[in-house]
């Protein structure tokens, strides 16, 4: 039946895990090595998987295990961690409109639920269909169920991967090579580059400062570059 | 797991969710400033680059740390190798593994 109500909610759901799925195969690796890498630092299984049910957002969970494992200030951890999840409020801002008015727990699940990829489906797909809140909170929560349910899956795989493999295999490693990744990809433009340059000259430059102070201070160096670079062009 | 690691994730956690849902949870959005939204931009790359410089140029990996030190630390040129990697394949895999394998050459060479 078409107007059965749970049957649209159900094949909305399903919706939103088909449209996810082209998206899994790239979390799988950073999965595994946001369990790892934790490992390798020394820290247990559980504590590994504790970063993705608390954060659930690979990158900063990354950074976190890394500077937890360099004893900085609990401030520089909370800052890093805040400057790379900063983008969540841009997609938050773009996608409340939409999820206005669900019921506050929904809300909140759909906060901690949010990330890059159910950010680009949703932002894709509701304007162009005409469905009403339930529909929209259904393809939400399939599309972010199953993300999370691969996520915490790799996390914890990878946690116990990683117990097992020695440490001279250096698997924490692959954090800065992770986001050297990351940072190459964001080098859209001139002023991009000029961003990430600075950022590293600045935070080579405070490598010595207590609390992994550099850290911030390239990072804030690296924005006001960006911004500078971009008003002397236009 | 000792208090101040609880102490870090429990509020990691708290911060991203306050981003996340910052929005979502506020029943009058709002625009975001203009200057805001331009310097966001801006946040990714610099953010990531300052957080690669020390894991490049701090501390011991584990082969160091298990078998001692070598007289040219592998991870600076470990790194160049991914990058090139990267902007050659624009691959994280490839890159992942080319980092990690001259990671290891370069240590093996030395001892």
């Amino acid at each position: 039946m078409p107007h059965d109500p749970n049957r649209q909610l159900q094949s909305r759901a399903l919706q939103g895990m088909r449209a996810m799925t082209p998206l899994l195969p790239g979390i799988v690796p950073f999965g595994l090595i946001a369990g790892f890498t934790p490992v390798s630092f020394g820290f247990t299984w559980f504590d590994a998987w504790a970063g993705s049910l608390l954060m659930f957002a690979g990158a900063s969970q990354l950074a976190a295990y890394q500077l937890m494992n360099e004893s900085a200030s609990l401030w520089v951890i909370l800052l890093t961690v805040a400057a790379i999840n900063l983008r969540y409020l841009l997609y938050s801002a773009s996608i409340a409109p939409h999820l206005a008015n669900a019921d506050r727990l929904t809300r909140l699940l759909a906060g901690y639920g949010l990330t890059d990829q159910i950010y680009a489906i949703c932002h894709r797909d509701y304007p162009t269909h005409d469905w009403d809140l339930q529909e929209r909170v259904a393809y939400y929560a399939g599309g972010s169920c199953l993300i999370w349910g691969l996520w915490q899956a790799c996390t914890v795989l990878g946690a116990f991967v990683g117990q097992i493999i020695p440490v001279f295999w250096s698997l924490e490693f692959m954090i800065p090579l992770t986001f050297l990744a990351l940072a190459l990809n964001t080098l859209k433009s001139r002023s991009h580059q000029t961003a990430a340059m600075t950022g590293a000259i600045v935070s080579f430059a405070g490598l010595t400062l207590p609390y992994n102070l550099g850290l911030i201070l390239g990072g804030v160096a690296g924005i006001i570059a960006g911004v500078v670079h971009q008003r002397m062009r236009s | 797991m000792t208090e101040q690691f609880i102490w870090a994730v429990a509020l990691a956690g708290l911060v991203t969710l306050f981003l996340k849902s910052a929005f979502i949870e506020g029943q009058h959005y709002f625009q975001l400033p203009q200057w805001f939204i331009d310097a966001l931009e801006f946040v990714p790359p610099a953010i990531l680059c300052a957080l690669v410089i020390p894991g490049i140029f701090k501390g011991d990996v584990g082969l160091v740390r298990e078998f001692g030190s070598v007289p040219i630390d592998p991870k600076p040129i470990a790194a160049l190798i991914a990058a090139m990697t990267f902007l050659t394949t624009k691959k994280t895999v490839p890159t992942l593994l080319a980092g990690m394998a001259s990671l290891y050459l370069v240590f093996w060479v030395q001892i």
